[in-house]
């Protein structure tokens, strides 16, 4: 599986110099600082700082560009465990237990555990690329619309699960996203309603949508009180506690390994990528867990089974782009970017002709991973003194913060407008208990669900179900989405039932 | 009867129920093919149903409860909503510096601070950091009137 003198040549390559690691650290300081503001993408933050590795040699810039990447992915849940404001997509679920944990005060335990479960799942996920790049490389290219249906419904039907007091109010906030996502040009260049405002041509924008929904809304909602935390003994940031919750992590294996190989898997699809696969993970840990019932109010597992997720489909992501050419999403195509800048193309010659470096960009990466566990519990307690703001300051502060994220995002006014319009109805949902992730999960798949509805449609000659049974990925991964989704419930009722009966 | 229905629930419904409506119209009337009601069409059918429920659930439950519910708050949080939209929308035509300060200073006096040096000075030195820190990393230009 593993070229063994290209192995040897790619450990020379990385330890013979210190200059491929001497831009590793402040590209993990950048992509933490960029992850935990909402409205700064890491994207964003690959492309801003891309000019600089024009004078690096092409393993240095990878290495910066993708600490960037490692960075960004845990920085996003930072602020959704300690704010509930999710810095990018990816970090969505994370919040869902994070922040209550925070709310309860073991903000310290609920960052340790995130950042162990990120430092594993990044860990998992590159292993995995390094030896599994040939078979997945083949399993990206039978990717096709159908497989995507499945994977984007398995993501969907996590809308069913937040419900946090009835289950038509958590289905229909859900629905309510979806139906807000087929605003303007349809992808098949239908021109719906854009309201008469040129922005929406291309429908509503989700980051600035999602910032207004869960975190304007939520400081609405904290206005009242005087802390995050309230109880002052509890407000302090302790490296003990986030290394006691780092150690918590790995009391929960199960949840650890399967939320990384979810988003190891789902990550390695083009155009999917993280965000769902944070969604993904999250439902199956709920699903699978002997308590569900406490998921959404602080469950550790919850943070785990986001965060290993979301980490790990960053290994995931660099598959399409090393062994295809083809960037997963916007933070690979700035990769992407930066190979032309060296002449260098992606794909199945890079991989034959220059595997030294493959695996040297690979085995970096895992590197990296070790030491965002170090300057990421020395930045928690920066981040993390956030706790100690007076919610009077706090609120207004954040509040400007997402309007300004809006704009960093769209660079017109329909970014603040946006926000504003969302934070509206994200506090509506909340004054009568309906679960505004929900509405944030249908918004952001609901797009993405319609194209390759549509493309499953036009290659299947409008028999999506016979196309179905040729397909044999999309048929197992369809399988594995209905076992999962009934057998859980059924073997839990069944369970029962034994119990009853003895 | 409708005078227990919460008006927040109402509205919410009510918001749902009309955006509904308008999309699935405009999508209807743009084209009636089905590669673009795919999504529309089932998804404007399953929110009818959820509110009929939903609507029948809420009156059920507001015949049953004789509290009305808690709205303390209600208009402190409206108060808030309606001033974070007017900075929102004033961002581009007062000037991010200016239009962050007066809101971020009217935010922290509406939260309930009583001293009135502290929250100018906090508003000024977070506003210069924003357009200063924040501000900087944006690619595009950002009108702004002092800074």
């Amino acid at each position: 599986m593993i070229d063994q003198l290209a192995f040897s040549q790619a450990l020379d390559l990385l330890f013979t110099d210190f200059a491929p690691w001497m831009w590793v650290i402040p590209g993990l300081l950048i992509g933490l600082i960029f992850g935990s503001i909402p409205g700064l993408q890491i994207s964003m933050a690959m492309a801003v700082f891309l000019p600089i590795t024009f004078g690096m040699d092409f393993l240095q810039a990878m290495l910066f560009l993708t600490a960037i990447f490692t960075g960004g992915a845990y920085g996003g849940g930072v602020t959704a465990i300690l704010m509930n404001i999710p810095g990018s997509s990816s970090s969505i679920a994370t919040a869902f237990d994070g922040y209550p944990m925070a709310r309860q005060g073991k903000h310290n335990e609920a960052l340790g555990l995130g950042l162990a479960a990120s430092v594993v799942g990044a860990f998992i996920g590159y292993v995995l690329l390094l030896l599994l790049i040939d078979p997945l490389a083949a399993f990206v290219l039978k990717i096709g619309p159908i497989e995507m249906v499945v994977v984007v419904l398995w993501g969907l039907t996590l809308i069913a699960t937040l419900n946090d007091s009835s289950l038509p109010k958590g289905l229909i906030a859900g629905f309510l996203g979806l139906i807000l996502s087929q605003i303007g040009m349809s992808t098949t260049g239908i021109m719906r309603t854009t309201v008469g405002n040129p922005h929406l041509l291309d429908g509503i924008p989700v980051v600035p949508a999602m910032i207004g929904i869960f975190a304007a809304s939520e400081l609405l909602r904290l206005r009242s009180g005087s802390y995050l935390v309230q109880d002052k003994t509890q407000r302090d940031i302790s490296i003990k506690k986030i290394l006691k919750g780092g150690a918590e992590t790995f009391r929960h294996p199960g949840v650890l390994i399967r939320g990384s190989l979810i988003g190891a898997l789902i990550g390695a699809i083009p155009g999917v990528g993280s965000s769902v696969a944070n969604l993904v993970s999250y439902g199956e840990a709920r699903r699978t867990s002997k308590t569900p019932e406490a998921f959404g109010k602080g469950a550790p597992d919850g943070v785990i089974a986001a965060e290993s997720a979301n980490s790990s489909s960053e290994g995931g992501s660099m598959t399409a782009l090393l062994a295809l050419g083809i960037p997963g999403g916007a933070a690979t195509a700035v990769l992407l970017a930066a190979f032309s800048f060296h002449n260098i193309i992606g794909g199945p010659s890079f991989i034959r002709n220059q595997t030294e470096i493959v695996y040297s960009i690979i085995l970096g990466n895992i590197g990296q991973v070790v030491l965002l566990a170090v300057i990421g519990l020395l930045m928690l307690r920066v981040l993390g003194m956030v706790v100690r703001v007076p919610l009077s300051y706090l609120v207004p502060s954040v509040l400007a913060m997402c309007a300004w994220g809006g704009y960093g995002i769209t660079g017109t006014i329909a970014g603040p407008l946006t926000v504003a319009a969302f934070a509206g109805l994200g506090w509506l949902m909340r004054c009568n208990d309906y679960p505004v992730a929900a509405a944030v999960i249908g918004l952001l798949l609901g797009r993405m669900m319609e194209g390759e509805l549509v493309r499953t449609l036009q290659i299947s000659g409008g028999e999506p179900f016979r196309y179905l049974l040729e397909r044999p990925i999309a048929l197992i991964l369809f399988i594995i989405m209905l076992l999962v989704l009934g057998g859980a419930p059924l073997l839990k009722a069944l369970g029962k039932r034994k119990k009853n009966a003895t | 009867m409708l005078g227990k229905f919460p008006a927040t629930h109402a509205a919410l419904l009510g918001f749902i129920f009309a955006v509904s409506a308008f999309i699935t119209w405009s999508a209807v009337s743009a084209s009636s093919s089905l590669n673009n009601l795919v999504v529309v069409a089932p998804v404007a059918a399953v929110i009818a149903l959820l509110l009929v429920v939903l609507v029948a659930k809420a009156i059920r439950e507001a015949n049953a409860s004789s509290e009305t519910s808690q709205q303390s708050g209600l208009w402190g949080d409206l108060l808030l909503l309606s001033g974070f939209a007017l900075f929102c929308f004033a961002l581009t035509k007062l000037g991010f510096d200016v239009a962050t300060f007066l809101f971020v200073w009217g935010g922290i006096a509406l939260s309930g601070e009583k001293s009135l040096w502290k929250p100018p000075l906090f508003s000024a030195l977070f506003t210069i950091f924003l357009v200063k820190g924040f501000g900087s990393l944006f690619p595009y230009p950002m009108l702004t009137m002092v800074l």
